[in-house]
């Protein structure tokens, strides 16, 4: 074995194909072997063994024969060594400077109090969370390289080097191996008459597809939309087959969990009088009105606005704008309304009453009327108010009259 | 140096000039270099040639290069002759070449016949050109080059991808883009080794237009083996292989045999080289 290592380093004209360029560059082994931390074949984890063996011992005049590929390489990975190093360094010094400055110890100093003094020190205003300041370790701001992808002849790694994206293309090469295993199970199972067991199916109603964007970064490749949809369309016939629940690794590692949607108004549970009445109070507003209204259960239908009846409208839309919750939800005749209302004029004050009241009634009814009554529109509160008049025109939007001379 | 370049360059012209078919016995042994060539360096008595003159002057070859140069002097140094026989090729199906109407003018030296409108290729040429394919697959796997699997039939891919794997070269079986030979440096980012062979499985694309490889290996002086079906063009690949391309049972055999060729000549880089 040492005396192939060996051989490995003499100067053999090793026939290329016309791109060998003789190097001495022994001396840069230590720094080929941090770039090359991920020992992926065997030629590479000989080729650093013997490097270290090697380094020292072989005399100044033999050169080793590096292909011009590896030597951009290894420029290439020296000098992102280099600027990762300065800039973690810096990236500490400020880190150590921010705990001072908040009076903290910069060994306990985490990850949270960091971000957290840099919400304090620079607040800002801006609405996109990626345009706020941060301070965080270079790993993370600078995007993951891919590693030496050829060893010291020039001989790429992967077998799929040559296709410009090896990584993805070998996950569709999985994708194809494991649908035509699958099937062969399939088939197996068919001829011992082995049932297919729905309890084991894979779920993935709770799961989604990384977007191309997360794809993009787990493979450390960029590609284009078509290979994203292509490689989504493969997933899917993938996780369509009946015995998919096989590969469940293999698919999952493509799937992020959807978060957790909470309603995003959680209804509250009705009131009680002391008489046992169930009733619920919403506040509703339209355009400078405001309404408190209370919707009272086991009632008759009486309905009281400022300490009169309905008629307190004298409008008929005003008052069917009031009555349209009740009789979407059918409680016409069994719930009673009180409503407090203030500001603004007749349209205003109605639908402002009729906002607080299907609001109020949530509670009452059951969560499918629920979503009746937000696919009709009556839990969405209405933002339309007066536009303002503006200088040099009649009104909002109307102009002054055109003369033509 | 320069004689295994000259010795390289004479290989080379034995499979561009192709073109000019020369017949072709149909005998079971193996006749290497048998095309008229150009050039043909010999030692000769006449001691003022050049040639002697270089003999003589790079006697302290190292041994690496006594090992290239004396495995190109023999016609058949891996024994690919052994690896398979005319009627592994027949139960295979190599011979089932496409209809009549789709016969590419160019194929007409290599067919047999035609039976019930379908063309039957002349296994007895595919052989001898399958032995010179296989000879110089294990020379340029001898010389640690990188052999590019290429194969654009959908029910091919995948297993074609799996062959390259297990003799440790490379494939290509994706859309094939126009730079990734002659624009390597921008096509990958950074100063790449191109393949020193290119293995065509199928030299038609998905569209039944021929691959673009082919042309991007010619232009870059890479030479290329081909399977050539009857509907296939063989002008542009240096080791033609006339047979059939669609059926698995075929595709396969071509992967273990050429497999097997790179094998052998990977453990005689290992066995004489030491690499």
């Amino acid at each position: 074995m040492s005396s192939s290592l060996f051989q490995l380093f003499r100067t053999g004209k090793l026939i290329q194909n016309g791109y060998s360029v003789s190097c001495k560059a022994l001396h840069s082994s230590q720094q080929f072997v941090k770039a090359t931390t991920a020992a992926r074949s065997q030629n590479i984890a000989s080729f650093s063994t013997a490097v270290s063996i090697a380094d020292g011992k072989t005399p100044d005049d033999q050169s080793q024969k590096m292909s011009k590929a590896m030597k951009a390489y290894m420029n290439r990975a020296e000098a992102h060594d280099a600027l990762m190093a300065e800039e973690t360094a810096e990236y500490e010094i400020g880190r150590r400077h921010l705990a001072n400055i908040m009076g903290e110890d910069p060994e306990t100093f985490t990850d949270e109090d960091r971000d957290k003094a840099i919400e304090y020190l620079f607040p800002s205003g801006l609405f996109e969370p990626r345009a706020r300041p941060y301070l965080k370790h270079p790993s993370e701001v600078f995007s993951k390289r891919k590693e030496a992808e050829f060893d010291h002849s020039g001989r790429p790694f992967h077998t799929l080097f040559y296709t410009g994206l090896p990584n993805y293309f070998q996950i569709l090469h999985d994708i194809t191996e494991r649908v035509r295993e699958l099937d062969h199970f399939a088939s197996r199972m068919s001829h011992y008459n082995v049932a297919l067991d729905k309890d084991k199916s894979l779920n993935l109603s709770s799961s989604e597809w990384l977007t191309k964007e997360e794809f993009e970064i787990k493979i450390i490749e960029a590609m284009k939309d078509y290979h994203y949809e292509f490689f989504i369309k493969s997933m899917n016939r993938l996780a369509a087959h009946p015995l998919s629940y096989r590969a469940k690794d293999f698919i999952m590692d493509f799937r992020k969990n959807k978060p957790i949607v909470k309603l995003l108004q959680e209804i509250p549970k009705v009131m009680y009088t002391a008489e046992g009445v169930p009733y619920m109070t919403e506040t509703g507003r339209r355009k400078t009105a405001t309404a408190t209204v209370t919707v009272y259960g086991r009632g008759s239908g009486k309905v009281t606005i400022n300490d009169k009846d309905i008629l307190y409208f004298s409008n008929l839309q005003d008052r069917e704008q009031i009555l349209f919750p009740l009789q979407f939800c059918g409680v016409l005749g069994t719930v009673d309304v009180v409503a407090e209302v203030e500001g603004g004029g007749t349209t205003g004050q109605s639908g402002a009453i009729r906002y607080a009241i299907a609001m109020a009634l949530r509670s009452f009814v059951d969560l499918e009327m629920v979503e009746k009554m937000r696919l009709a529109g009556l839990l969405t509160r209405d933002p339309r108010s007066r536009e303002r008049k503006k200088p040099g025109q009649k009104g909002a939007r109307a102009k002054f009259t055109w003369k033509k001379r | 140096m320069a004689m295994l370049c000259r010795r390289m360059l004479q290989q080379f012209n034995v499979g561009l000039f192709r073109s000019q078919w020369h017949p072709v016995s149909s005998s079971s042994v193996p006749v290497m270099g048998s095309a008229k060539v150009a050039y043909q360096p010999e030692p000769s008595e006449d001691l003022t040639s050049k040639e002697n003159q270089l003999e003589e002057v790079l006697t302290d070859l190292t041994s690496e290069e006594k090992h290239l140069k004396e495995a190109l002097k023999h016609p058949d140094f891996f024994k690919v002759a052994d690896l398979f026989t005319v009627e592994d090729l027949f139960k295979a199906r190599v011979h089932l070449g496409h209809t009549d109407g789709s016969l590419h003018s160019n194929m007409t030296p290599f067919i047999f016949g035609s039976r019930l409108g379908h063309l039957i290729i002349d296994l007895d040429q595919t052989a001898d050109y399958l032995r010179q394919a296989l000879n110089f697959t294990a020379h340029i796997a001898f010389r640690g080059g990188i052999i590019l699997f290429v194969c654009r039939s959908p029910q091919h891919q995948v297993s074609v991808e799996n062959w390259a794997k297990e003799c440790g070269e490379y494939a290509h079986t994706r859309f094939w883009y126009l730079g990734t030979l002659t624009n390597s440096t921008v096509a990958f980012g950074c100063v790449t080794r191109l393949p020193d062979l290119l293995i065509f499985l199928n030299t038609l694309d998905s569209g039944l237009e021929q691959h673009r490889g082919v042309e991007a290996a010619a232009k870059m002086l890479i030479p290329s083996v081909g399977i050539v079906d009857t509907n296939c063009n063989p002008n542009l690949i240096t080791y033609p292989v006339p047979g059939n391309d669609d059926s698995a049972a075929s595709i396969n055999l071509y992967c273990k045999l050429f497999k097997n060729a790179i094998l052998r000549g990977k453990e005689k880089r290992k066995e004489l080289l030491g690499l």
